[in-house]
């Protein structure tokens, strides 16, 4: 029986804990822009985090080494400079795009200015990081994430019509929107970066280590991934679909969480507002402090620091230190009175150009019977991860170009 | 290519053959609980007396581990004072496999000053900071 219900948990958390603040605004601009167009890159993403995070949680398990030592011993000291770099610049941009969120969804709840709920956001992160065990606030948060399912719910109540949602996903491209093909390759790549955000590969495999996962626990691992983030992914679609049947055909634009929620709203009424919202916060601070730990885990990881929640602060104190530091660098951001909508956009493209570097070495040890034994990669799992290098390298190159003749998607 | 030039072959050696560049930079260092001490930035070679003729009968052999801010200069030129070379002598070292085991407890090296120095100053002073997460 304990084992049914640790399954469960592990892909309730897996589903809760999928959607963060670059999910939530980049699916819902997309369907209000796009309609369903683009859900075969929500397709795509989803297959290619599943295969990445699960072979970074097995190298993890099996080797005892978290994705950013390996960077470091397989790509060099030089080349792993260069991505730690890249790599702490988006998560900082990413911890500021979340931390933002939880104001915004905060601001919906509350009516009062998102400026005066930033610090009250970053310090209960904190707090959270430095006192409250790792599996106890992955399981909180992932659950609690699980309101987000509303939007699956909301969109039955709106009731769509389906065969056209459906004629969109394969027509190609929408007949509702003008937009040129540039933007719809720049939201391509935006989507594909929400769904593939490096920090989660260095998430799942610190997490891996942080919860001491041994060859044993690598079945539980793949069934949380396999099935968890699926379905998270069709929870991005709901809110691309929502968007879509409401915001499309009024050509509402996507300017904060407000319009997101607004789906959700007219269908259901104050209840759903206020499931979402729960939704809104919950996904949106679990996956700041995703993003919080991993700005420590990188630096950690790339230094040869003690890390991980598992020790005591004092016993990691470089790795707390970098993680309040990191903190106190996303309020300034925020308090320069950036839009964090803007910078959510932002920090997933960005995401896509350093997709390759983190992904590469993963592959590479992945095969190293030194680091692996006999656990190294099957065929098909080599042949798969190989085209999404191929395509992590495409979209990688073919951002920045989009973002300067789309003029980042506007 | 006209014809396969054959080349002398390796001199047998005793025990593991580690490539100093592969097998040993960039890795981890770990202390016998586990405790990562740092990385090994780069390593100190005993200096032959004649660079030109290198004696095949005593080669280089490594001193020390070496880490901090050498890694800066390893990777953008350029050199240290001797007095900000951090050194974990090579004596310590317990085994060297994917991981390099030291076999002396982390708080006692040079190496890991920094995180006793962020410890002691910073992060122990915070309340909660000595307990264990809830």
């Amino acid at each position: 029986m304990k084992g049914i219900f640790a399954v469960a948990l592990g892909v309730l958390t897996a589903i809760g804990g999928f959607v963060d603040i670059g999910d939530l605004v980049t699916n819902s601009v997309v369907g209000s822009r796009f309609g369903m167009t683009l859900t075969w890159v929500v397709l795509v993403g989803v297959v290619g985090i599943c295969l990445f995070a699960q072979m970074s949680g097995r190298v993890a398990a099996v080797s005892g080494r978290a994705t950013f030592e390996i960077i470091r011993e397989r790509l060099g000291a030089r080349m792993a400079l260069a991505n730690l770099s890249a790599s702490f610049l988006i998560n900082l941009l990413t911890l500021t795009a979340e931390i933002g969120g939880i104001a915004l969804a905060l601001q919906l709840a509350s009516s009062i200015e998102p400026v005066l709920w930033f610090p009250v956001a970053a310090i209960a992160v904190w707090i959270v990081i430095w006192r409250v065990k790792f599996s106890i606030m992955e399981n909180v948060t992932g659950l609690l994430g699980l309101a987000l399912v509303v939007f699956a719910v909301a969109l039955f109540f709106l009731h769509p019509d389906w065969s056209a949602l459906g004629s969109q996903v394969l027509l190609q491209p929408s007949p509702h929107t003008d937009e040129t093909p540039a933007t719809y390759w720049y939201y391509a790549i935006a989507l594909f970066g929400a769904a593939m955000t490096p920090y989660e590969v260095f998430f799942f495999s610190s997490g891996a280590i942080e919860e001491k996962w041994k060859k044993k626990d690598l079945a539980q691992s793949r069934l949380n991934v396999l099935v968890g983030f699926p379905l998270g992914g069709l929870l991005s679609l709901a809110i691309a679909a929502c968007a879509t049947v409401v915001l499309l055909p009024k050509g509402i634009q996507v300017e904060s969480l407000f319009e997101t929620a607004l789906p959700v709203a007219q269908a259901l009424g104050k209840i759903g507002l206020i499931i979402v919202i729960l939704g809104f916060v919950a996904a949106t601070f679990g996956a700041a402090l995703e993003v919080t730990l991993s700005s420590g885990y990188t630096l950690g990881q790339f230094f040869g620091w003690p890390w991980g929640k598992f020790r005591r602060p004092a016993s990691a104190s470089r790795f707390h230190a970098v993680m309040i530091l990191s903190l106190v660098v996303a309020l300034g951001i925020l308090f320069t009175g950036v839009d964090p909508v803007q910078v959510t956009e932002f920090s997933v493209v960005f995401s896509a150009i350093a997709l390759p570097l983190t992904y590469l070495p993963i592959l590479i040890v992945a095969n190293d019977p030194k680091y692996m034994g006999d656990e190294v990669n099957g065929r098909a799992t080599n042949f798969f991860g190989l085209i999404y290098l191929g395509l992590i390298l495409v979209a990688s190159i073919a951002a920045i170009p989009l973002m300067i003749v789309t003029g980042a998607g506007a | 290519m006209t014809q396969k030039r054959h080349l002398p072959p390796a001199p047998a050696v005793a025990g593991r053959v580690l490539d100093a560049g592969l097998d040993l930079l960039d890795r981890q260092i770990l202390d016998p609980d586990a405790v990562p001490v740092s990385t090994v930035d780069d390593l100190e070679l005993t200096t032959p007396d004649d660079l030109e003729h290198l004696d095949p009968d005593s080669p280089p052999i490594i001193e020390s581990l070496l880490t901090g801010p050498i890694l800066l200069t390893r990777i953008f030129g350029g050199r240290l004072p001797d007095s900000r070379f951090i050194r974990i002598p090579w004596k310590v070292v317990a085994d060297p496999g994917t991981v390099v085991r030291v076999g002396v407890a982390a708080d006692s090296l040079d190496a890991s000053w920094t995180e006793r120095w962020m410890r002691d100053h910073v992060i122990a002073r915070i309340p909660g900071g000595r307990h264990d997460p809830e």
